[in-house]
């Protein structure tokens, strides 16, 4: 006589989406997954790097302007008014060592003012790649969004699994001590008491798994949200930068068309000197765009890099910390533009009445 | 009006991409020869704005509001575009992938237009905002003689476009600083820096002031100046269904400006719905194997005619000591509501000059 119990259960196919899991497997789809961060991770380095460069670079130009300006407004007295612009004259590229009477000013305004342009355009052509990457970053939540779902289906499909066969190795216990001791009986139910432990260990395992992978994925998405919206901030950060700097160039480059060939003329050197603070005005926005910058990843991309790849809770308070930052920032100019509308809005005058 | 900056213009689609167009065909009809600048840079530089204006690169185009031509910032941003174009197309990767995801965000749509922006850019060559060069034409070590022919290419601080040409022979010594310095091997050549310059701030004299200044540089013979000039450009383009319309907002006061001004007062200017664009190609040469002195450019007659008596004087026994006589011309190319008025101007001076048409739309 065999066991009365229902032992359908050990004959069902449970329905687990995806391919089966192991601790290797999900290790591996993990690291998969932390792969797309990574690569952002070292495309920031990349930026950093750059963003160094670009800050020697403008830091020389700004000093070449600012000797410039000096020498046409004439604090620069150092050494006489001879020897002050021939160093001035040696700090463009190209023009070491030339005297007084044999440069065009307006030649030497025009190169200098292509030069501080390519230099925008340098900074501003990461905008985009910052925002691709940011784009890309918001793609990899989507598919760990879907990983998520998955997991938490299967671990749900594994516990029902798990309690269907608990219930069952319980009526088979409940069975088993109805029968005699060492009878046929209760060896064929010990035999499907095996069986269903066999198989509850099985998907216990599963059921843990399962619940590791979602929590593991769900850490992974609040990770990747947080650098997507650090890169968000700072291209927005490096766009509002560019912009300014690129409206002052352009009212640069009329100032020094517009006065032209009579640059070179002493009668026009105030109109000059006007021309070179908007073209340094320009290079100060953007030399400090570039400290910020280059302070944001000196503080914060280190701790980053090096934290996100534990997940442990240095990153998550890095990150927060960050991005709180960022908030207040926001909220502050939200707060300064709400207080000076409600102004603008108390100091003008009433409607007439009707 | 749509000053934007001093003496800036600023243009916006479609009338950007309309005076892009014609001023670009404007230039075609032209039919400039080598006395002016090299036609060919310049179109890529006017093709490769519209592109910038048509893929969004750029929202607004700007030109110089006296002389009608796209600005030095114009000039300079595809000239910087042109100068990234190599390092962003590797950092973007390739168009497909962009393209794919054009519906997903903006950006890619944006990176996927920039990318075909930039791969069409990096192969042109582009219109120098300045360029200088100094060509060897003839050199005899034996008597030290070397004759040199000079071109710069420069915007000009008053926005037109222009090409000055110097043809020179000089006679080295060794107590004479030269302006021009042959390499080693005598197969290139530099002008020193002075020279360099005089020639630079000199662009914008007329050929004829440019031959006495530069013949009297010790050891130098010149033997020919010339220059071309492409400006002013003189545009009307309607905008929002005809009943605005962008016009060149500050516009020379000469002849042809005032001549322009009193059309766009007009009921010529009020009838017309067209885009308009009248341009002024001018070439001024002085050199001594000119046949016959005469200026054919009803905006500017000879230097000798504008002095005063005394300076007039002066000057005929200036050029007595230089043998070199002046031809001055312009040519026009107009759009069929401004050929009156270039032709009206040329009557009042009594010239005869070329009149190309260029047709609309």
């Amino acid at each position: 006589m065999s066991s009365k119990v229902n032992l359908d259960v050990l004959n069902r196919q449970v329905a687990y989406s995806g391919e089966g899991i192991s601790v290797k497997s999900l290790e591996t789809e993990i690291a998969k997954e932390r792969e797309v961060q990574d690569t952002k991770v070292d495309e920031l380095k990349g930026l950093r790097e750059r963003n160094v460069e670009i800050q020697g670079a403008m830091a020389d130009e700004l000093k070449k302007l600012r000797k410039f300006g000096d020498y046409l407004s004439g604090t620069a007295t150092k050494g006489g008014f001879l020897a002050g612009f021939k160093e001035v004259l040696s700090y463009i590229p190209g023009l070491k060592g030339l005297a007084l009477s044999q440069r065009s000013i307006e030649e030497l305004l025009k190169a200098q003012y292509h030069l501080s342009a390519r230099r925008v355009k340098d900074a501003a052509e990461y905008v985009d790649t910052l925002k691709q990457s940011e784009q890309d970053l918001y793609k990899e939540i989507d598919r760990i969004n879907v990983k998520i779902v998955e997991m938490a289906k299967n671990e749900r499909e594994a516990l029902g699994y798990v309690l269907e066969l608990k219930q069952a190795q319980e009526a088979l216990k409940a069975e088993e001590q109805a029968m005699e001791a060492g009878s046929v009986e209760q060896r064929d139910i010990q035999a499907s008491a095996d069986k269903v432990h066999a198989k509850l260990a099985e998907h216990s395992t599963n059921v843990l798994l399962y619940g590791s992978a979602e929590e593991r994925y769900a850490r992974l998405k609040d990770n990747t949200r947080k650098l997507a919206e650090t890169i968000r901030n700072l291209a927005n950060d490096i766009q509002q930068y560019t912009t300014a700097a690129s409206i002052k160039l352009d009212m640069a480059s009329a100032q020094i068309q517009a006065i032209g060939r009579a640059a070179d003329a002493s009668s026009v050197m105030l109109e000059m000197k006007r021309s070179l603070d908007v073209m340094t005005e320009s290079m100060n926005v953007t030399t400090q765009f570039v400290s910020d910058t280059q302070i944001f990843f000196r503080t914060n991309l280190d701790t980053l890099i090096k934290d996100l790849d534990t997940f442990d809770e240095t990153t998550t308070t890095v990150l927060d910390e960050n991005l709180k930052k960022s908030r207040e920032v926001e909220e502050a100019r939200i707060k300064a533009a709400v207080e000076k509308a409600t102004q603008r809005q108390g100091a003008a005058p009433a409607p007439a009445a009707v | 009006m749509s000053i934007v900056a001093l003496h800036t213009q600023a243009l916006v689609s479609p009338e950007a991409d309309v005076y892009l167009d014609l001023l670009g065909r404007a230039l075609q009809a032209a039919r400039l020869n080598n006395s002016f600048p090299d036609r060919r840079p310049l179109q890529n530089t006017l093709d490769t704005l519209r592109d910038a204006l048509r893929l969004g690169v750029y929202g607004e185009l700007y030109v110089d509001a006296r002389a009608g031509l796209p600005n030095l910032a114009s000039l300079t941003r595809v000239r910087t575009d042109h100068e990234v174009a190599t390092e962003s197309l590797a950092r973007m990767g390739a168009r497909a992938p962009l393209e794919a995801r054009r519906e997903e965000a903006e950006v890619f749509a944006r990176l996927a237009a920039k990318h075909a922006y930039f791969e069409r850019l990096q192969k042109l060559e582009l219109a120098p905002v300045d360029h200088h060069r100094v060509l060897l034409r003839r050199h005899d070590p034996g008597t030290g003689t070397a004759a040199f022919r000079i071109e710069l290419t420069k915007l000009d601080a008053s926005g037109v476009y222009l090409r000055l040409l110097i043809e020179l022979t000089q006679v080295s010594s060794l107590w004479r600083r030269k302006v021009i310095d042959l390499d080693e091997d005598g197969e290139t050549a530099a002008a020193n820096e002075a020279f360099r310059s005089t020639v630079y701030r000199c662009a914008d004299l007329d050929a004829e002031t440019l031959f006495v200044r530069l013949h009297g540089i010790e050891g130098v013979r010149v033997e020919r100046v010339a220059r071309g000039i492409i400006g002013p450009a003189l545009f009307s383009l309607p905008a929002g269904a005809g009943v605005m319309v962008r016009r060149t907002a500050e516009a020379p006061n000469d002849a042809l400006g005032q001549a322009w001004h009193a059309w766009s007062l007009g009921a010529g200017a009020a009838e017309t719905e067209r885009p308009e664009l009248l341009v002024a190609f001018a070439t001024d040469a002085a050199a001594g194997d000119i046949r016959e002195e005469k200026s054919n450019d009803p905006l500017s007659p000879l230097l000798a005619l504008r002095l005063a008596p005394a300076e007039a004087a002066r000057y005929r026994s200036l050029r007595e000591r230089y043998p070199f006589k002046v031809f001055k011309d312009r040519k026009f190319v107009a759009t069929p509501g401004l050929k009156a008025v270039a032709q009206a101007v040329c009557d009042a001076a009594g010239t005869r000059n070329i009149l190309y048409d260029l047709r609309t739309g």
